[in-house]
């Protein structure tokens, strides 16, 4: 039953890592960088949701969180437009460097306007199912329902539509893609926009199951990345399966480990697959899969 | 960014390239303070800034030291170590100043009170409670209980609840460890047995595995000795799991926030508190003058600690006749003896502990903190 109760909790966690990945791996398989600013898509999509319930606003919770979304596809757009659209093409530490600076930047406008103090929407969505004991949240079942959702979506993107198949082309080869002719702008769009909205949907979750803090992006980077390694860089399913693999992972090992040494857990799958298996467990070659 | 640390350290540069010696001529006497104001803690920090002025603005009212008006210059540690000991570098080697006070939390507190020892410049805490704080060396006082205290008054409670058998988790820092620690040694002692303990980690958003690991231990009573955000996310998530202990916690989780935070979760919680004499006169002084200052706030956790601090430091200044801090440090334990303050008597152990502290026991009654009656 603890087992159990724990594999639940690894599960729904998993599920917002999963969410959390997307971006980073999308963006490291077509324009080839690590992106440290994709945690502050996190922290945006939850404190828009706080922006847009708090007066002058004044919202319901749904249009908020619909106008959080847009707001933050916004924000990976903007910053994509001034920061990394002028620097492509650059070292790859060059962009990750910039990414860096983002991140900074992004977070510090958290701060002023928010403050540093731990805020809560202060709508509880308290409910929870009970099935011979074992118990999940309605905010859990949605980390899940939702992380399969996307994920589902992404595929039909991906493999059915002329847009999935541009988007592997590009992956595949940048520059063939430009020599051919084919239209850059729409995949920018498209690939900023998505990976903001799928972390902007992980970071309202977990804002709704806990607390929002302007330093939740950064935490959540962490095992974002983990996913990341694990699925290997660039493959968008890989990176589902890294999520829920370092959730499980990292809440059935708090029964042996003390719960203190939880992300020791994310810590550690980082240090091996880049020691032993840096393409990851499920590995593509170069592009998203 | 923070600006005021920017402005005051420009006008800290230029004083010191302008004068040659800034602290004989300066009209003001200036006390440095590292203060979470962002980060992980500054939900407290902001209150403690507040009373710390809130009592500047009381000495200065009452014609300031000996005719100079008093200054706190805040610096910023942003809740780190690592920030803590830039900004009390900053107060020593670029201000020069004699006396500081030092950063919440006694794992940023500890890792400045060596600084402060060495430099010989005299450290003030005023809600550091952790054990190891005694042993920082002369220079280095506190005007709250030493948690040798606290550890002793959660195990007097749970004695007094009549409970021999509980579960103990306790944040995985120098206070977490060093009250568990305490706790431990006084609870055995007396008989008690802990079924189960573990430590756990600062500003996480999932404690279910805690929870979780509490609930296989199967104790009808937790200790849990904690901050706000990590207590109220503990129990939150405890009580989405159908565990529903009787939560025994620390004086740091008994505010406002913790219970907003924790929502239905925090009802019935109970815990210990280094009481304040809540009727007595010069609480109500105080808290008339926080409400006359900051109309619509309420009083911060800690604040009557901050606000005596700088009290106790101005008598200690007024008495030095100089303004250096082998003075001050001198005139501090007769200004503590002879100073009865809103969290009352202020006399100093050797250690620079404070010697009086009594234990209060409050609860969690429809949403709102109150004091325990059995």
């Amino acid at each position: 039953m603890y087992y159990l109760e724990l594999l639940i909790n690894g599960i729904a966690a998993g599920g917002t890592y999963a969410l959390f990945a997307v971006g980073l791996t999308m963006v490291y398989g077509i324009f080839r960088f690590i992106n440290f600013a994709h945690g502050e898509m996190i922290a945006w999509g939850a404190y828009g949701v706080l922006l847009f319930l708090a007066p002058p606003f004044g919202l319901p919770l749904w249009l908020a969180i619909i106008l959080a979304l847009a707001l933050t596809a916004g924000i990976a757009l903007a910053s994509e437009r001034i920061a990394f659209r002028p620097l492509a093409g650059r070292a790859p530490l060059v962009l990750l460097i910039a990414s860096i600076g983002v991140s900074f930047v992004l977070r510090g406008i958290l701060q002023f306007i928010f403050g540093a103090d731990l805020q809560s929407y202060g709508v509880e969505i308290s409910g929870r199912i009970e099935i011979f004991g074992l118990v999940a949240t309605y905010i859990q079942l949605a980390m899940l329902g939702l992380s399969l959702t996307f994920f589902a979506g992404l595929y039909v993107l991906l493999r059915f539509t002329l847009l999935g198949k541009t988007l592997r082309a590009v992956a595949d080869n940048a520059e063939l893609f430009g020599i051919m002719g084919l239209p850059l702008a729409r995949v920018r769009l498209v690939v900023w926009s998505l990976g903001a909205l799928f972390a902007a949907t992980g970071g309202i979750l977990l804002a709704l199951d806990t607390n929002l803090e302007p330093y939740m992006g950064l935490t959540n980077l962490l095992k974002a990345f983990a996913a990341v390694l694990l699925g290997g860089a660039g493959n968008v399913f890989g990176a589902l399966l890294g999520g829920l693999i370092i959730g499980v992972g990292e809440n059935l090992g708090t029964a042996i480990i003390s719960p203190g040494y939880k992300d020791l857990i994310a810590f550690a799958v980082v240090v091996i697959m880049l020691l032993f298996r840096p393409q990851g467990l499920f590995a593509v070659k170069s592009g998203v899969r | 960014m923070n600006t005021r640390a920017i402005t005051t350290g420009i006008i800290a540069g230029a004083v010191a390239l302008g004068l040659s010696a800034p602290a004989q001529a300066a009209e003001t006497i200036k006390i440095g303070a590292v203060t979470p104001l962002s980060g992980k803690i500054s939900i407290y920090g902001e209150g403690f800034r507040k009373a710390m002025e809130l009592a500047v603005d009381k000495i200065n009212a009452g014609g300031g030291i000996k005719g100079k008006k008093l200054e706190i210059i805040f610096e910023d540690n942003a809740s780190t170590s690592q920030g803590s000991v830039s900004a009390i570098q900053k107060h020593i080697s670029i201000r020069k100043l004699p006396i500081v006070f030092g950063p919440a939390a006694s794992s940023n507190f500890l890792a400045v009170c060596p600084i402060a020892q060495s430099a010989k410049v005299v450290l003030i805490a005023a809600e550091s409670a952790a054990a190891k704080i005694s042993n920082c060396g002369s220079y280095v006082y506190r005007v709250f209980p030493s948690d040798k205290l606290q550890g002793k008054g959660v195990s007097d409670l749970v004695k007094r609840l009549g409970v021999n058998s509980v579960a103990l988790t306790y944040v995985n820092n120098d206070w977490g460890v060093g009250l568990a620690e305490v706790f431990k040694a006084k609870f055995t002692a007396a008989g008690g047995k802990i079924v189960g303990e573990f430590a756990h980690d600062e500003g996480k958003t999932d404690y279910r595995a805690e929870a979780l690991r509490l609930k296989k231990y199967g104790a009808k009573y937790v200790v849990n000795l904690t901050y706000v955000k990590e207590g109220a996310t503990l129990l939150k998530q405890a009580a989405q799991n159908n565990y529903r202990p009787q939560w025994i916690m620390g004086s740091a989780t008994r505010s406002a926030k913790f219970v907003s935070l924790a929502g239905k979760a925090a009802e019935g919680v109970i815990g210990t508190y280094p009481t304040v004499a809540r009727d007595k006169a010069p609480y109500k002084a105080y808290l008339a003058a926080w409400k006359a200052k900051y109309p619509g706030k309420k009083a911060p956790i800690f604040g009557e600690y901050n606000y005596d601090m700088v009290m106790v430091a101005a008598r200690a200044i007024a008495a030095a006749g100089s303004y250096n801090a082998e003075a001050i440090r001198k005139a501090l334990s007769a200004a503590g003896k002879s100073y009865n303050g809103v969290t009352g008597n202020k006399a100093f152990s050797a250690q620079g502990d404070i010697l009086n502290a009594t234990y209060g026991v409050w609860t969690v009654k429809g949403g709102k903190i109150t004091e325990y009656k059995k």
